[in-house]
């Protein structure tokens, strides 16, 4: 086999207009005669709202306030429609979008903002996960707080944790993280020359968000162009919608260009997060530290919205048992809302936060047996063929033993334990 | 509003600004040079990063009437007559460049660097580039560009 690509160090294409300066970000886009556009947030996590745009409308070079009455269908969301594109009734955190003011300057915009009066009737709100699964607490949403169950059953977990000669139980947190992109979101939208509503967005879903632009402003698809400019980091924090369906409101009602920039407070508080999970782990092994059994539960806080919640928690369930084979498992895995800021893909969708779980267990469980920590994962790791906790077969190339031989070398592990004592 | 004169990239002008308008967004909105880029508008990130007579500035902690009297050296002043700088080549051949948001003040603050500095050692070449931040690369790949640059530079000079 000949590889073109493999093994070659290649040029990206991207590299000469991003040395000079010459890529476009959507920040970097100016049109003539485009207006401004910027977002009111709810400052309250839990809220019934009323809001009053009369006395920002009366500012000199403001054009226009959008709020939920001028949103055709005002719900969005990629796996389930919880969001709304701007609140009607209830605020459910902070940096909810109420309204979108479309002004002739930034600054104006941002006095318009100051000029918007909001009353909040506050809710009870629910910050910890935990609390939010209690029947009695207040709900984030009518369906209740638990969005999401996943569960794995394998083999016969009693009788795993008989036979172990050893077994160790632990409880594991992380926490929140926020992606940091250093491009904060910006766009820019204007009416093509077939009179398409054209979004100039950086993101990591175009397909993605024409489908949910056209939804909510309820046009076929083929009316809405969405454009991916150079995109400036996105580690999955682009990938719910953010301002994009706001211009196309503002372009498809006042037929000029408009450009929005994100400050960088306004990127953190407007963006998904990395979920925070509480892990609570049972693992058994036998003498030889051969692994028996391991009982899971995993909380993972979603905040005020699902976004990719589901998929986060089941990909959290599925690799809680490490890259381990056990033949006896019960996993169950939550999602759930509160009214903290709401939590989708980061770098790893859920991958990332168990191994803090699944590994110390393996680091404590050979202390209780009185084994080595390199030891006691050769016996146990997957090969190929190995079948994994949810019945998977593992056909393809598994190199992790290989894996783990060249990092004890690499690390001189067995010397340097000698020396630690 | 003010008067100001001053020289970017080699080029004079005589502006007319708002004093409430920064460095950054003189270049960007005014004079159309968008390569220097807003990340945090606080001085914290080093995307806006310009040379300000031979001293790297965040551009978005300088006023534009500030910058009267001043030359100033922005990422569209290095490419000299279609060829690259040899900063910019190195951040292409190393692989240096990802989503490419902070390489265009990253590659000022090397040039200040190497402009005082013809040799600096891997640890002086953190430091230099110690108030821009990456979020892509973990940062190896741009001390090696860097580094290759110093090599670019010393062959340019033979």
């Amino acid at each position: 086999m000949r590889l073109d690509v493999v093994g070659k160090n290649l040029i990206r294409v991207d590299a000469y207009s991003k040395v000079t300066g010459k890529a476009l970000y959507p920040q970097d886009i100016y049109i003539d005669g485009m207006a401004y556009g910027k977002t009111l947030r709810s400052e309250k996590p839990h809220a019934y709202i009323k809001v009053d745009t009369r006395e920002a409308e009366k500012l000199e070079g403001i054009i226009k306030i959008f709020t939920y009455k001028d949103v055709p269908k005002n719900s969005h969301g990629v796996v389930f429609k919880d969001h709304e594109v701007f609140c009607e009734k209830k605020v459910r955190r902070i940096g909810d979008p109420i309204a979108f003011v479309v002004g002739e300057s930034e600054r104006v915009c941002e006095l318009a903002l100051k000029k918007i009066v909001v009353h909040y009737d506050e809710l009870e709100g629910v910050f910890d996960p935990l609390l939010a699964m209690d029947e009695n607490s207040p709900k984030v949403h009518e369906s209740g707080n638990i969005m999401y169950h996943y569960k794995i059953r394998k083999g016969n977990i009693k009788e795993g944790f008989k036979n172990s000669h050893a077994i160790v139980e632990n409880t594991y947190k992380t926490h929140m993280v926020d992606h940091a992109f250093l491009q904060p979101e910006a766009g820019v939208s204007f009416i093509d020359d077939k009179g398409r509503i054209t979004i100039m967005v950086a993101t990591q879903y175009p397909h993605y968000d024409r489908e949910e632009v056209a939804a909510n402003l309820n046009l076929p698809q083929d009316q809405i162009r969405i454009i991916n400019t150079n995109v400036g980091g996105a580690f999955g924090g682009r990938e719910d919608i953010s301002l994009q369906t706001h211009l196309a409101l503002a372009v498809y009602t006042l037929k000029i260009p408009v450009k929005v920039i994100y400050s960088r407070e306004e990127s953190f508080i407007a963006h998904s997060k990395r979920h925070s999970m509480i892990m609570k782990c049972k693992t058994g092994a036998d003498k030889d530290g051969k692994l028996l059994a391991m009982k899971a539960v995993i909380i993972g806080d979603t905040g005020a919205y699902a976004s990719w919640g589901t998929n986060v928690l089941r990909k959290a369930g599925v690799h809680i048992t490490g890259p381990y084979y056990i033949p006896n498992v019960v996993v169950d895995s939550y999602a759930v809302y509160t009214n903290n800021p709401f939590a989708g893909a980061m770098r790893g969708f859920g991958v990332t936060q168990v191994p803090i779980a699944h590994e110390q267990q393996m680091d404590i469980l050979a202390e209780e047996l009185g084994m080595d920590p390199v030891s006691i994962r050769m016996i146990n790791m997957f090969g190929k063929g190995s079948v994994t906790a949810t019945g998977q077969v593992l056909t393809e190339s598994v190199p992790l033993e290989e894996c783990l031989e060249k990092v004890v070398e690499g690390m001189d592990f067995y010397h340097r334990e000698e020396e630690a004592k | 509003m003010k008067d100001i004169k001053l020289n970017v990239n080699g080029k004079d002008y005589t502006l007319n600004v708002d004093e409430n308008i920064k460095l950054l967004g003189l270049l960007r909105d005014e004079l159309g040079l968008t390569g220097a880029k807003e990340g945090c508008g606080e001085g914290e990130c080093g995307a806006c990063t310009v040379i300000m007579d031979g001293e790297t500035v965040n551009s978005c902690l300088v006023m534009a009437f500030q910058a009267d009297g001043s030359n100033i050296l922005t990422i569209e002043g290095l490419e000299q007559n279609g060829e690259l700088h040899p900063i910019q080549q190195a951040f292409i051949d190393v692989g240096a460049v990802q989503c490419g948001y902070c390489t265009p003040g990253m590659i000022m603050s090397v040039k200040a660097l190497l402009d005082k500095n013809t040799n600096p050692t891997r640890e002086e070449i953190r430091e230099g580039i110690s108030g821009n931040l990456c979020r892509c690369t973990g940062y190896n790949k741009i001390v090696d560009a860097a580094e290759l640059s110093i090599k670019y530079l010393e062959e340019g000079r033979r």
